[in-house]
């Protein structure tokens, strides 16, 4: 009898912290070692290089909008870290829906676990990017406009562009984020 | 004049900027020299293309002078992907050993993103490349390359500075080699992201040569080893010795050298001896000879008991008992009866029964020395001995005297009741006198040395005994039943006769006789004496 109001009364305590959440929750710690993103890198050029040397059942269903991952470095140092990372996230939204899309056209099995593993990096990505305080940005209206985009039509074009993706804009998003500079300096 | 003044200032600084300028494009021209000899070594495709910075590309190409036309023939296109194409200007290049060089530089670039290189030759593509940017930089080599000794030995100290691209310290990964100024293999050490390295094991007191150069790391960025930096040389630190290995040598060579004393010092007694033998010294058994009387052995007869002579505990008791032996006659005389001795009888062995030859004579016959006189004891056998003597004391004088004179043997008269004499020389002079028997031997058989002035021997033999020689024309005085005579022989002494004047034998009567005594193993067995190895008498 007393056990069932100690545990009633634990179960009471417990509704309560939940709902009234007096701890705010934390910040996330920014993740300023550039080597995890060195690692998503590195396993997007092995499905590169696995998706080169596939012949059959490796094909996109339908032409996919990827985002450009050409950076001119004069252009790109006039933008605001801001709008650095806009364009950053909403190129990985647009890639994660191609990615999702191959996922479902190929056949290849070899190719199936270098997809998923893909897909998960990309979203560790965003991860990352949200340590570090970057605001979040969901792409409305079907994505970012032609400028900033372009059109693929095969899966190793578009592994291609998310490598390029990943090295490039990414990379320089987050050499140059904020948040790490205060820890450098 | 202030205008003058002006002017001059101006020009001197267009003089001065122009020379500046002048001399940066050199060293741009030649940098860029060098690295077109580095791109025409590792790079295959043509073109040859690199980026030194985040913005500038340079491509280029190479022909032969006979075969290379007019630089408006040649056409270089590039196309970004999904862009549209567009044209390099291009220029060309005198370079050695006759060849051309056609250069393609932009000024803007656009990187991640690949891009397509044509070159065509009045309309005939000649050339033709795909490549990424950011996998294409060729950098300049580091800058100020230091190198300085640091704390710890067989260790070096580099740091240089990157090249000036913003950004990309991060992805950049750099390769120290350094070697012995005197020959050896290089070595090449490894750095990642990092502008400082601290090269290890290397050896003490030795100039080193470093240098370095850098790459991208090939994960976001690649491209070509940079060309070498200056070699820099820096002597490592001689080889100290360290503070904890001296101090354990020091303990340790401590502790071995107190063990080494200890172990010495207890058994210095032992060292002592085998170093430094002691020498014999009779001083023990003649209490009083050389403290009190400085050697003087006739102060020290005369004025010491002569029962010390008697007294047993004086002789060493380790050496065994020599018989006396009765010595026979030669062929003249029947031979006299030589009582064998017992060889059972138990004497202590003589005190100066010395086996130390003192001189060098040549035995001319065989001889039997007489040995020293052991101690005296009396025993049953002692008195048969005595009626022994008596008997051959009595045989004919002649024959005894002729024995005596021709005879080898040497004879010892003994009286146990007389005391210690004074002087041998009485003894040898007058045998009547009943002087210490002993006395004749230890006068004639110790060693020189220590009866010091007394060193005179008898002619030129070897005389264990002076009695006979000393008494050739007498017979054996009667002494009645106190003495007896008797031969003393001794198996380890020699002794040696020589043919004695009388001039001789009467400086030898009035001289101390010493006899030598000499170990020799004879190889001939003497026929007239048979020996007895002890020695006992009644006394």
């Amino acid at each position: 009898m007393s056990q069932n109001i100690i545990r009633g009364l634990f179960a009471l305590l417990l509704i309560v912290l939940e709902w009234t959440q007096p701890c705010l929750p934390s910040p996330l710690r920014p993740i300023c070692d550039l080597r995890v993103l060195n690692h998503f890198i590195k396993e997007a050029r092995d499905a590169e290089n696995a998706m080169r040397l596939c012949w059959e059942g490796c094909s996109l269903s339908e032409s996919v909008t990827v985002p450009q991952t050409r950076v001119d470095f004069d252009i790109w140092e006039k933008k605001t870290a801001e709008v650095q990372a806009q364009e950053v996230q909403s190129g990985l939204w647009l890639l994660h829906q191609a990615l999702s899309l191959l996922q479902s056209s190929v056949t290849n099995t070899a190719l199936h676990s270098h997809i998923d593993n893909s897909i998960r990096n990309l979203l560790s990505t965003n991860a990352v990017l949200r340590s570090l305080n970057f605001q979040e940005y969901v792409p409305t209206d079907g994505g970012p406009d032609g400028e900033d985009t372009w059109r693929v039509s095969t899966a190793q074009e578009l592994l291609q562009v998310y490598v390029n993706f990943l090295r490039g804009k990414v990379h320089l998003l987050l050499s140059g984020a904020q948040a790490c500079q205060q820890d450098v300096s | 004049m202030t205008c003058d003044n002006l002017k001059r200032s101006l020009g001197f600084c267009v003089i001065l900027l122009v020379q500046l300028s002048l001399s940066s494009a050199l060293r741009s021209a030649q940098d860029f020299q060098n690295k077109v000899s580095l791109l025409l070594r590792e790079e295959p495709e043509n073109p040859k293309c690199f980026a030194e910075g985040k913005k500038d590309f340079t491509c280029f190409w190479e022909e032969d002078e006979e075969r290379a036309g007019h630089v408006g023939q040649y056409s270089f296109t590039y196309t970004y992907q999904q862009q549209n194409s567009s044209q390099c200007p291009l220029r060309m290049h005198r370079v050695a050993d006759g060849k051309r060089l056609f250069v393609c530089t932009l000024n803007s670039t656009q990187m991640f993103v690949q891009m397509d290189i044509k070159v065509q030759r009045d309309g005939v593509m000649i050339h033709n490349r795909s490549l990424l940017i950011e996998l294409a930089f060729l950098l300049d080599p580091p800058r100020n390359l230091s190198v300085s000794q640091t704390d710890q030995q067989g260790q070096l100290r580099v740091s240089w500075v990157p090249p000036a691209v913003k950004y990309l310290d991060d992805s950049m990964m750099y390769e120290v080699s350094y070697a012995p100024a005197d020959g050896g293999l290089p070595q090449v050490e490894e750095v990642r992201a990092r502008s400082e390295v601290v090269l290890r094991g290397l050896s003490p007191g030795t100039l080193y040569v470093v240098r370095t150069r850098v790459k991208l790391d090939g994960i976001s960025y690649n491209g070509y080893w940079s060309a070498w930096t200056h070699p820099v040389s820096m002597e490592t630190p001689p080889a100290g010795f360290d503070i904890l290995i001296i101090s354990l040598v020091a303990i340790i060579s401590v502790v071995v050298f107190l063990l080494s004393v200890t172990l010495i010092l207890s058994h210095r007694r032992v060292i002592k001896k085998k170093i430094w033998p002691a020498i014999p010294n009779p001083e023990s058994k003649f209490q009083g000879l050389f403290t009190v009387y400085g050697g003087d052995f006739r102060e020290w007869l005369g004025h010491t008991n002569g029962s010390l002579w008697l007294r047993p505990a004086l002789f060493s008791s380790e050496e065994c008992p020599s018989p006396l032996e009765v010595l026979s006659e030669l062929s003249l005389c029947p031979p006299l009866p030589s009582p064998h001795l017992p060889s059972k009888a138990s004497r202590a062995g003589p005190l100066e029964r010395q086996e130390e030859e003192v001189g060098k004579e040549k035995p001319s016959r065989k001889e039997e020395g007489l040995g020293g006189m052991g101690v005296w004891h009396e025993t049953p056998h002692d008195h048969w001995l005595m009626e022994q003597l008596r008997a051959f004391h009595r045989l004919p004088a002649p024959c005894s005297q002729s024995s005596l004179l021709e005879s080898q043997d040497a004879y010892v008269t003994l009286d146990a009741q007389q005391q210690a004499s004074t002087e041998v020389e009485e003894h040898l002079d007058d045998i009547m006198e009943e002087n210490s028997p002993l006395e004749v031997l230890f006068a004639s058989s110790e060693s020189r040395s220590d009866l010091g002035s007394m060193q005179r021997s008898s002619g030129s033999g070897r005389l264990s005994s002076g009695s006979s020689l000393e008494y050739p024309n007498h017979t054996w005085p009667p002494k009645g039943p106190g003495y007896t005579y008797m031969a003393v022989a001794d198996s380890g002494v020699s002794m040696d006769y020589s043919a004695m004047s009388s001039s001789r034998i009467t400086d030898v009567g009035k001289t101390l006789v010493y006899n030598e005594y000499k170990n020799e193993i004879w190889s001939e067995p003497r026929p007239v004496l048979t020996r007895q190895p002890q020695v006992h008498t009644g006394w």
